[in-house]
């Protein structure tokens, strides 16, 4: 279901207006107030090092560091007692604090935890900060994540970090490609962007990355006449950088702005408006009409030469970036959400770039080698832009089809086959003297248009898969869903119907409208032998199709980076341990954490 | 190649508008943090200025402000004052909200309240807080069915006091919300020169409601 409506209280604080001013100095968020840094001597001692702001000071006994959950012993140096009806007898430290950890660690990884106040009169909750030993990079991971507080509180003076939350005792996320993404978020420089050039390198083979190469092919072939090799090596870097450039973007403005942009640009509006470009550049490849620049812009943007415009493969690589970038990828969001969680945007901007630069790399090859394929002029130069035409049709209707119900969703197939098989001639006249070429389009038309009549059908009688548009003919009854499931958008919802459960553990699935792999997964969780299986479990859904402050709240509390997201929790609410899928689920992985967790 | 060029601009321009859209997605529900029908309040419910106040139960200023605020909540006779049990500090911090909200089922959430705020100090742990509790004249037994009873209610409204600190950005306690204003620990003269600046706001027009 989509939602375009904005709650009443933004309507509110419209009303309101923005012009309140702060009336009492609100103090600054806990990492400004509080700076730790970490080096390392000569001798190789790490050292921590806290600068502490004016007014502001450090309980002696809340610096505390472990590894793994075991405690490290701090050689804490004497602090000032502070004596006060209120707070007790304590020891604080005030402008800096040094400690030198001891040198025998059997880890890399040191979490540390500290707390302070400010003499105005606050306290901040406690800060729990990760030191990766080898880098000496700091990560405030573990916290809950800054978001960003609303942009026009009608209490004026709010700041935009939020307070470090208490443990919420959530296990440690199972195995995932997550987490291994995350663990490269928190190692050097070197082998993060290493690690997501792989990560791009494996989702090139996913399908999400094929409808790059059609367009990527457009461009070459719009080059025209005398495209090389290294014509097309530099087209295609170009586009494959500009691509690589929009993720990089993408995870700066995160980690700037804290705000998940991946799903902004899974909005409605986007996905609708994506879809309109792309049946634009569709009509334009049919050559229905010729968009022509003023000159001079034109001239600017053409390039150098006659091969093609490098600046036109840029631009388009930007936008295939935002366009085809959003299926469901792991290390996407969890590289997006470090991004965010840390306000590290440079970090997550590298590592966001290699992502999209892993991704590319096989279609610079592609450009490179596939370049020669291609037809140089004469009628095939037309043929194969009519057949891009195509697959941007098809582009378009696959981002459409993820706003609809899937019954619409393939009558929207069935349509768009029907006009291409139009188009391809099915229902053009054969002579006697028609050429292989016009029998073979024609014998296309009419496979397509079979297809898409069939398709048609299978929507009419409610299915949504198009390559099983006739599957209520196959007798096998539509499984339904037995499991006791409730669908909620808020904490408070989620709340109220794990305490309204009576089974134990609950399976608590993320998903959004817009999430394919979501889709999937609820079909294998359909299927006879999972359902009976999980007849038994309750279910939570939480729907995190808006990306709104609730969403967010919920993926914090679990840690969830994105959708799909499938965990089982204990009546408390407390995530069982190694229960939690990311990604697609098969039929053998659900069964393995059911029988893990007894359930 | 030029006119691919001038589409994947329009492309470019239509993310461009795109990119406004997280900042609307954003909302504090003004409503929920005035008027949520399971915060406890005190003072006159027909107050004229409302003051809302973030408060755990190991924080210190909190503590050292809670009698002015008391103060000024019951000479003033005209203020009307909504607890937020907002427990960010500790672990232990949580376990007294939930006996203080827990005692609003036998009507003694002030005296709970201000019985854990008596306990000084940053580091008071459940046990202490028991005790205190076990001090007022709350039924223990009552008490302790009301935790398990409403375990559900409890935590949701916890949840809802976190969800609203974090929208509106708060970052340390205690956090007063005195009319339009927002604020920190305050002294008696502190929370009565905001209270009337409050009042002179709302005679210009500025309120939050």
């Amino acid at each position: 279901m989509i939602r375009f409506l904005f709650s009443f209280s933004t309507v509110v604080l419209l009303l309101v207006g923005l012009s309140s001013a702060s009336f009492a100095q609100m103090p600054p968020p806990a990492d400004e107030v509080f700076r730790l840094q970490a080096s390392r001597d000569g001798s190789g001692v790490v050292t921590l090092d806290w600068t502490i702001a004016p007014g502001t000071y450090l309980y002696r006994d809340s610096l505390k560091a472990s590894d793994g959950g075991v405690p490290v012993s701090l050689a804490l140096p004497d602090g000032v007692e502070k004596d006060d009806p209120n707070f007790g007898h304590v020891e604080v430290y005030h402008n800096h604090v040094e400690v030198a950890l001891p040198q025998e660690l059997g880890t890399d990884m040191l979490t540390v935890h500290y707390q302070g106040c400010a003499e105005q009169g606050i306290c901040y909750p406690p800060a729990e900060k990760t030191i990766d030993l080898a880098s000496l990079s700091i990560s405030g991971s573990g916290n809950r994540l800054s978001a960003a507080a609303a942009p026009s509180s009608p209490w004026q003076t709010a700041s935009p970090a939020r307070p470090a939350a208490l443990d919420t005792g959530i296990a440690e996320t199972g195995p995932g490609e997550t987490d291994t993404a995350e663990s490269y978020l928190n190692g050097n420089v070197f082998w993060m962007t290493a690690g997501f050039l792989g990560f791009g390198l494996l989702l090139a083979l996913t399908p999400c990355v094929f409808p790059l190469i059609p367009i990527l092919s457009a461009t070459l072939a719009g080059a025209g006449a005398k495209l090389s090799a290294g014509r097309g090596f530099f087209l295609s870097l170009s586009y494959v950088l500009a691509m690589a450039t929009a993720y990089g973007l993408v995870g700066l403005v995160a980690g700037l702005s804290g705000a998940n942009l991946q799903a902004a640009l899974q909005s409605p509006w986007v996905l609708g408006l994506s879809a309109a470009v792309f049946v634009t550049l569709a009509l334009g490849m049919f050559g229905l009409f010729e968009l022509q620049l003023p000159s001079a812009l034109a001239s600017r943007l053409a390039g150098r030469g006659r091969g093609g415009s490098v600046a036109g493969a840029a631009v388009l690589g930007f936008g295939s970036a935002l366009i085809v970038g959003p299926c469901v990828t792991p290390p996407l969001a969890a590289a997006m959400l470090y991004a965010i969680n840390t306000g590290e945007a440079a970090k997550g901007a590298v590592a966001l770039f290699a992502l999209g630069l892993g991704m590319g790399l096989p279609l610079i090859a592609f450009g490179t080698f596939g370049a020669r394929i291609l037809p140089k002029s004469g009628p095939w130069l037309v043929a194969i832009r009519q057949a891009f035409g195509v697959v941007f049709l098809g582009v378009a209707v696959m981002l459409v089809a993820r706003l609809l119900p899937p019954p619409a969703a393939l009558a929207l197939w069935g349509a768009t086959a029907i006009g291409l098989a139009v188009f391809a001639g099915a229902f053009d006249r054969l002579s006697a003297r028609s050429g292989w070429g016009k029998r073979a389009a024609k014998a296309g038309g009419l496979v397509a248009f079979i297809a898409g009549a069939v398709m048609l059908v299978g929507a009419a009688a409610g299915e949504g898969d198009p390559l099983r548009p006739l599957a209520f003919l196959a007798g096998t009854p539509v499984p339904q869903h037995q499991v006791a499931e409730t669908q909620v958008t808020s904490l408070v919802a989620f709340d109220e119907a794990l305490a309204g459960s009576r089974q134990t553990p609950v399976l608590v699935s993320f998903t959004a409208d817009w999430c394919t792999i979501c889709k999937s997964n609820e079909k294998i969780m359909a299927e006879p032998a999972i359902a009976a299986r999980l007849q038994d479990v309750a279910m939570i859904t939480v729907d995190v199709t808006r990306q709104n402050s609730e969403a967010r709240a919920m993926m914090d509390r679990f840690s969830v980076v994105g959708p799909p997201t499938l965990f089982l929790v204990d009546r408390d609410g407390r995530e069982v341990g190694n229960s939690r899928i990311t990604g697609a689920i098969t039929p053998e992985t659900i069964a393995q954490n059911l029988s893990r967790a007894g359930a | 190649m030029k006119r691919r060029t001038f589409l994947a601009a329009v492309t470019l321009a239509a993310f461009a508008f795109a990119g406004c859209m997280p900042a609307m997605a954003q909302d504090i529900d003004v409503n929920a943090i005035l008027h949520d029908p399971d915060a406890p309040e005190a003072g006159n419910p027909e107050g004229d200025v409302t003051i809302v106040a973030f408060l755990d139960y190991n924080c210190p200023f909190c503590k050292k402000s809670a009698p002015d605020l008391d103060r000024i909540v019951k000479e003033d006779g005209n203020i009307r004052l909504v607890y937020k049990d907002w427990p960010v500090l500790s672990e232990a911090s949580v376990y007294g909200a939930q006996l203080a909200l827990a005692a609003s089922y036998q009507d003694k959430y002030e005296e709970v309240h201000h019985a854990l705020m008596a306990v000084p100090g940053h580091k008071v742990t459940e046990e202490r807080m028991l005790d205190a509790v076990h001090a007022t004249d709350v039924d223990m037994q009552q008490l302790q069915n009301d935790v398990t009873g409403h375990h559900a209610e409890i935590a949701a409204l916890l949840g809802r006091t976190m969800e609203q600190g974090d929208a509106l950005g708060l970052v340390s306690t205690p956090t007063y919300l005195i009319g339009p204003m927002m604020t920190t620990t305050l002294d008696y003269d502190g929370f009565k020169e905001t209270v009337a600046e409050a009042r002179r706001r709302h005679a210009a027009g500025e309120r939050v409601e």
